[in-house]
């Protein structure tokens, strides 16, 4: 299955990872585990998947770099190309300051450089691994990562630059680990019944995936506070290419949400069902498209 | 300034004619309608395609008199109120001192779905009395049965004669006493048949899935989508305000899913659920009123195990 290619990817990459949905939007992934061996396997085929696109690629952790290099190298081409220095173990501290809370704009500046810095090294973009645990373990580490998930999900979008989050489920509550997932637009988390992502860098637009019922009103909050989406021209613009399932309360909470920003909530659905409940509420501020 | 019998009423008078032939219609609804565009009100008739065409021979031509379109505004009780009140609003707006209307149920609402429309002709009276409308609703008693015509009197504060009397309807109940009473719909026969699916305190997720993987191709797709809608939005409800165990239980026949979702609970308290927005309208309570919307039959049960809503897709009258 493709992890990375996107019909809509603006750069073309492309990469296999086994486990993960078909036909996502572009490489955000959010790969929450049980057991490090398999993450270690989820993060292999990842980098794999990069090296086939040319990808410089990087694998950042807190620990040790020794075992990780040995994981890394039981696949024979990522051992190639740690050799070769195309894929390297980055300690966690070079990219975040462990144990801090993470200062989002800068952190996505550093990843800009870093994959400006690939790309002139002749690589088609730079494609990371990140052992996240540390850096979400207090309530506000969780608060100010979700929004970093968020802003560097919109510089993905736009550049070549992919990454897999690694948390490990047995140190995060589900309820941090639901916060997270729902901010990636790829997860294998059953915690998050929905993820909004970024999805038009160049209008700012928001994608919704999922399903949105009142078991995820309280989650949606969070993400829509966190995400901190901007209209443009009045209008806050979110795609829903693969929400399943929409409430009238998510509806509500999507066009209250609008309206505090000053604009009129437009969801673009290729089922019909959400405008026909938009037709039965007949709120002010609420437009659905059907967007085949 | 009201006009005719409506002359003096504050907010709606709503009126049943029980005609046994085309001449007592026709003694009733013509001078009611004529009357009404006499004295420059807005005059609509919203009659079946027989009657419609009957009442339209007996106008003079440009009476005035406006025609709905007949039956979509009768799918559904909870959009024919809504329909109803945005047709009621802008006449308001537009200037109207009274509005005057001839309607009547399709022939499919005295059957299996009669108890739903009996809800909305006593809850009507209640939704429509911001305005001044005067309405007639006309029952033929040769194809109307004897239990329909008792709740049409218990429904209806006054009744229309074609000798032009408006007498009184001495059973009428005000709609908060009548939509209090238990008044459960015909079992499906489905529902003597063992289901094809039974969960126990489902999530919404998982109701919604079970309706999706149940059904064989039986419904349209928008129809399916609506069903899981529904379902979601009862099972919601029973989980939030009922109490357990939560109960969904389904049934696939050639031409409709059946659903009926319990509790242990007494089911809502408002009188008019499902028929108005309850709350505020624009923050919650909607639930129940966009399930009335979304399937072709919704009835309310209660027995001494608890509260069950019963839902149907497709044809909600195993009998037509």
């Amino acid at each position: 299955m493709t992890a990375a290619l996107g019909l809509h990817s603006p750069h073309g990459t492309t990469g296999v990872t086994s486990g993960l949905p078909p036909s996502t939007p572009y490489g955000h992934v959010c790969w929450v585990y049980d057991d490090q061996a398999g993450f270690d396997r989820q993060a292999r085929a990842f980098l794999t998947a990069g090296l086939a696109a040319g990808e410089r690629l990087w694998y950042v952790t807190a620990g040790r770099p020794e075992p990780v290099l040995a994981q890394l190298s039981t696949a024979p081409a990522l051992r190639d190309a740690l050799a070769r220095g195309v894929a390297e173990v980055v300690p966690l501290d070079a990219t975040y300051r462990a144990g801090a809370v993470v200062d989002g704009p800068a952190q996505v500046r550093a990843y800009a450089a870093a994959t400006d810095a690939a790309l002139a090294a002749g690589y088609r973009g730079l494609r990371v691994v990140a052992e996240a645990t540390p850096l979400v373990r207090s309530p506000a580490q969780l608060d100010a990562f979700t929004r970093y998930e968020h802003q560097v999900d919109r510089y993905m979008r736009a550049r070549p630059f992919s990454a897999m989050c690694g948390y490990d489920r047995r140190e995060l509550s589900s309820r941090a680990v639901a916060e997270l997932a729902c901010l990636h637009p790829e997860t294998n988390a059953t915690e998050a019944p929905f993820q909004l992502y970024a999805c038009e860098p160049a209008d700012d637009r928001a994608g919704l995936a999922g399903e949105l019922d009142r078991s995820g009103h309280e989650l949606l909050g969070t993400a829509l506070e966190r995400a901190d989406l901007r209209p443009l021209d009045g209008r806050l613009v979110v795609e829903a290419p693969r929400l399943r399932f929409i409430d009238h309360r998510a509806l509500l909470m999507l066009r209250d949400y609008a309206r505090r920003r000053g604009a009129t909530l437009v969801l673009r659905s290729p089922h019909a069902g959400p405008a026909r409940l938009a037709a039965l509420l007949n709120l002010s501020g609420l437009q659905v498209e059907l967007a085949r | 300034m009201r006009t005719g019998a409506a002359a003096g009423h504050h907010g709606y008078l709503h009126e049943a004619i029980r005609y046994d032939s085309d001449d007592e219609l026709l003694a009733v609804v013509v001078p009611f309608l004529l009357g009404g565009v006499e004295a420059g009100e807005p005059t609509f008739v919203s009659l079946g395609d027989r009657t419609g065409r009957l009442v339209r021979a007996a106008l003079p031509v440009g009476s005035g008199v406006e025609f709905l379109p007949g039956g979509d505004v009768y799918a559904r009780p909870t959009a024919a109120i809504r329909s109803y009140r945005e047709l009621l609003a802008a006449q308001v707006a537009a200037g109207a001192n009274q509005i005057r209307i001839i309607g009547e149920l399709p022939r499919i609402a005295l059957g299996a779905t009669w108890d739903w429309w009996a809800r909305y002709e006593s809850a009507i009276n209640h939704a429509y009395d911001d305005f001044p409308l005067w309405s007639m609703c006309a029952y033929d008693t040769r194809i109307t049965p004897p239990a329909v015509l008792d709740e049409v009197a218990r429904t209806h504060p006054r009744f229309a004669t074609p000798d032009g009397g408006h007498p009184l309807s001495p059973t009428y109940l005000e709609p908060t006493v009548y939509l209090r009473e238990h008044r459960a719909a015909p079992a499906d026969p489905l529902q003597a048949t063992p289901p094809l699916v039974e969960l126990t305190d489902p999530t919404a997720a998982q109701a919604r899935a079970a309706v999706h993987g149940a059904d064989p191709g039986v419904l349209p797709a928008d129809d399916l989508d609506d069903l899981v809608v529904a379902v979601s939005e009862i099972v919601t409800n029973a989980l939030r305000h009922g109490r357990p165990p939560v109960r969904l239980r389904l049934w696939v026949g050639a031409d409709r899913i059946v659903v009926t979702v319990s509790d242990g609970g007494d089911g809502p308290k408002d009188p008019f659920a499902g028929l108005l927005p309850a709350g505020n309208g624009a923050t919650g309570g909607l639930g129940l009123w966009i399930t009335y919307q979304s399937c072709n039959h919704v009835s309310l049960h209660r027995d001494g195990a608890g509260f069950t809503l019963r839902l149907i897709a497709g044809n909600p009258d195993p009998a037509s």
